[in-house]
């Protein structure tokens, strides 16, 4: 529970997302049109980036997103 | 001398004058500023002026403490003045006084707004005109930013006399107030008299020099006028809002309300910038409505293809523009709210909790009804496009989830109930309405039918389009990832504020409006970068659209009058028995709060007077209709196939 609470796991996802999708538009780009890899890749981005919203949004106003988990 | 070199000689001397008359109320009051910024207490030589003459009374000045900054300043006014159900104070008519400067005020706010609003479109599409490659739709853009501003010379006529009727009646009904406030403003009012003066002067002369300066450094001198006309538009409106502002907060006098001699705390009251914005925003929207209603009633009159043609595109530009301050218009009406609950809790809870909580009921329906309109228009609008058939099965769908948004943004926690009705339900919570209403549940909903109007945008931007780019299936599919998890994400905080408590659920919702931007300024972008080079599968046949879509755009004005109108009176009577907030108290019989019903029929028939009145406007507007600029006749779109750019 507390790798998922943590805004440092979440970073790292939206992060391999972004590489992976670099990598691939660099080393093989024909990949982006197989639709397991684009909606993997896609899903990654968007589920990594919408959690750090909710951490770091309700953080800057001094509260705890993960307040139903941690008890 | 040319007649060229002529013109723009006379054209920087225009600029020249207008930037002159721009500042010159700012080097009139330098001295009053310097000097403290005068005196603005009623009757009186100014308090510096005392002070020199008399330097033993200036060794005993009297200090006070700013109400709102908490600093110390030298007391420069007299009291505010504590009045009494009189016609000393109160003189009146056979009739409610409030009612009567209700009216004035809403009239002169709904033109005010316009003839703000208006010029910025203006300036907007006139600098598209200028920066566009394609000749025909350079002149298309020109065509209709004086189309725009043809209007809205009209209106400003009306703005003026409006302000006019709106002085008198404060000075007949309520001189006491009125003595106060002006002594209290009275460093800036002419600044703000000669600001009107300056925009009166610039107006005329973008107007009427259309023609004259349509090319070259000319058409950059004339357009750089409209940037000094909205400049100094803005700077009035931020001047009429500082004076709302200081009656909902009042800063920069102590508590009796004494001046202290520093306008600018006046002026900056803890209200002040909130209220800017979302007036901005607010007047961008409803001027936007409005000019698309004209298009639409235009459009309707239209005899031939290419008129309805012109006022269809018309039409659409301005709903775009109307629609694109509309979306930001919610968050920063949520600022406001935020600003007005630091200010004073109390007053928060009087406006959505209390006394005013219906209102906002009212005002969430009149919001689903601007979100549904401009919905309705775009789907109407694809029609006109080959290609965006393909959407059409979707629609269904959207609509459902609109009406789920509307549905939940519209419930309330509580209901209005008679004792009887109360004692048989056993409480105010309904045991089903109780659960639901809340403001996480709330924001779920509203930021969800914003999630959709940008989905229907997009929809509509890629309507005759085929994305042409080697990524383009990577790229429909991280959209449509990524709005399906917005959706859910906007729905999981909506329904996990249920879980927590209220002191941690308040924060959610600056997630889920993070969420919605998100979609609204990554997806846009984006497609943008998607279309570019898109293959097309037909041009818009501008003005093949149905006539249903018309009466959208004229019920997205009359939705947006409206909800001026309300959200006008709620933050005026909040204040409740009140002149000035906590500092000048509203003795006339008039100082209580009516009921929701005579406020809807008061809002009613400020809404019907200024849709009247606004009518004549438009008619005014055809009848100047063949002075438009030479050569400026516009290309029959439909019909001659050109870059569909919207």
């Amino acid at each position: 529970m507390d790798m998922i609470t943590s805004p440092g796991f979440w970073t790292t996802l939206l992060l391999l997302g972004v590489i992976l999708l670099v990598g691939i538009v660099i080393k093989k780009k024909a990949l982006l049109s197989n639709t397991y890899v684009a909606v993997g890749i896609s899903l990654l981005i968007a589920v990594a980036y919408f959690h750090l919203v909710d951490h770091y949004l309700m953080d800057m106003q001094g509260l705890d997103y993960w307040y139903l988990f941690r008890k | 001398m040319g007649r060229v070199t002529r013109n723009k000689m006379l054209a920087i001397l225009a600029l020249g004058a207008m930037i002159g008359l721009l500042l010159l109320p700012i080097f009139v009051s330098m001295p009053a500023l310097a000097g403290g910024g005068g005196a603005p207490a009623a009757g009186g030589p100014p308090p510096d002026v005392a002070a020199k003459a008399d330097k033993s009374e200036a060794a005993k000045v009297e200090k006070g403490r700013d109400v709102y900054f908490k600093t110390e300043g030298i007391v420069s006014g007299a009291p505010a003045p504590k009045t009494a159900d009189n016609p000393q104070f109160y003189p009146r008519y056979n009739f409610e006084s409030r009612v009567l400067l209700w009216f004035a005020n809403q009239q002169h706010l709904y033109y005010g707004s316009f003839v703000l609003a208006v010029p910025i479109f203006c300036m907007i599409i006139e600098f598209m005109g200028i920066v566009s490659k394609d000749k025909a739709m350079a002149k298309k853009y020109d065509q209709l930013a004086y189309d725009f501003i043809k209007i809205s010379l009209t209106a400003y006529s009306l703005t003026a006399i409006l302000g006019g009727i709106l002085i008198f009646t404060f000075l007949t009904l309520y001189p006491a107030f009125f003595g106060y406030l002006s002594s209290i403003f009275r460093p800036v009012m002419h600044i703000y008299a000669l600001l009107f003066v300056a925009e009166s002067g610039t107006i005329y002369i973008y107007y009427y020099g259309w023609d004259r300066m349509k090319e070259g450094l000319l058409k950059w001198i004339h357009a750089s006028m409209s940037i000094v006309l909205n400049v100094i538009g803005t700077v009035l409106m931020f001047l009429a809002n500082s004076w709302i502002g200081f009656m909902m907060s009042p800063a920069g006098v102590d508590e009796q309300g004494r001046y202290l001699g520093n306008i600018w705390h006046v002026i900056h009251t803890a209200l002040w910038n909130p209220l800017n914005v979302h007036r901005l925003l607010g007047n961008m929207a409803f001027g936007g409505g409005v000019v698309a209603a004209y298009a639409a009633y235009r459009f309707l009159a239209s005899k031939t293809d290419e008129e309805r043609a012109h006022y269809d595109w018309m039409g659409y530009i301005a709903m775009a523009i109307g629609v694109a301050f509309l979306i930001p218009l919610p968050f920063a009406g949520y600022w406001l709210m935020r600003e007005v609950y630091a200010y004073r809790q109390q007053m928060g809870i009087t406006l959505m909790g209390g006394l005013l909580a219906w209102l906002f009921i009212i005002q969430a329906t009149m919001i689903g009804i601007l979100f549904l309109s401009s919905n309705y228009y775009l789907w109407q609008a694809m029609g006109r496009m080959r290609g965006a058939e393909k959407y059409q099965r979707y629609i269904k769908y959207m609509v459902f989830v609109l009406v789920c948004g509307f549905l939940i943004f519209i419930t309330p926690h509580t209901m209005v109930m008679t004792p009887a009705e109360l004692k048989a339900m056993g409480g105010q919570q309904h045991p089903v309405l109780g659960n639901y209403g809340v403001m996480s549940a709330k924001n779920g909903g509203i930021n969800v039918i914003i999630t959709t109007t940008v989905l229907s945008f997009i929809w509509y931007q890629r309507g005759n389009k085929v994305p042409v780019v080697s990524w383009a299936k990577f790229g429909n599919i991280f959209m449509g990832c990524f709005f399906g998890l917005a959706y859910a994400n906007i729905i999981w905080l909506a329904v996990y504020g249920y879980y927590i408590p209220a002191n941690v659920r308040v924060g959610l919702s600056v997630p889920q409006v993070a969420t919605t931007l998100s979609c609204l300024f990554f997806m846009t972008a984006l497609n943008l970068v998607m279309l570019k080079g898109a293959k097309q599968s037909g041009p818009i046949e501008w003005g093949k659209i149905s006539v249903r879509s018309q009466y959208a755009l004229i019920m997205l004005a009359t939705a947006f009058t409206w909800m001026m109108g309300l959200m006008g009176y709620i933050r005026s009577s909040v204040r409740l028995f009140w002149h000035v907030n906590e500092i000048m108290r509203d003795n006339s019989p008039w100082a209580y709060t009516h009921t929701t019903g005579f406020a809807a029929n008061m809002i009613s028939f400020n809404v019907l007077f200024f849709w009247l009145t606004i009518l004549f406007v438009f008619f005014l507007a055809t009848l100047g209709v063949k002075k438009a600029p030479a050569e400026a006749k516009v290309p029959v779109p439909g019909r001659v196939p050109e870059p569909a750019t919207h």
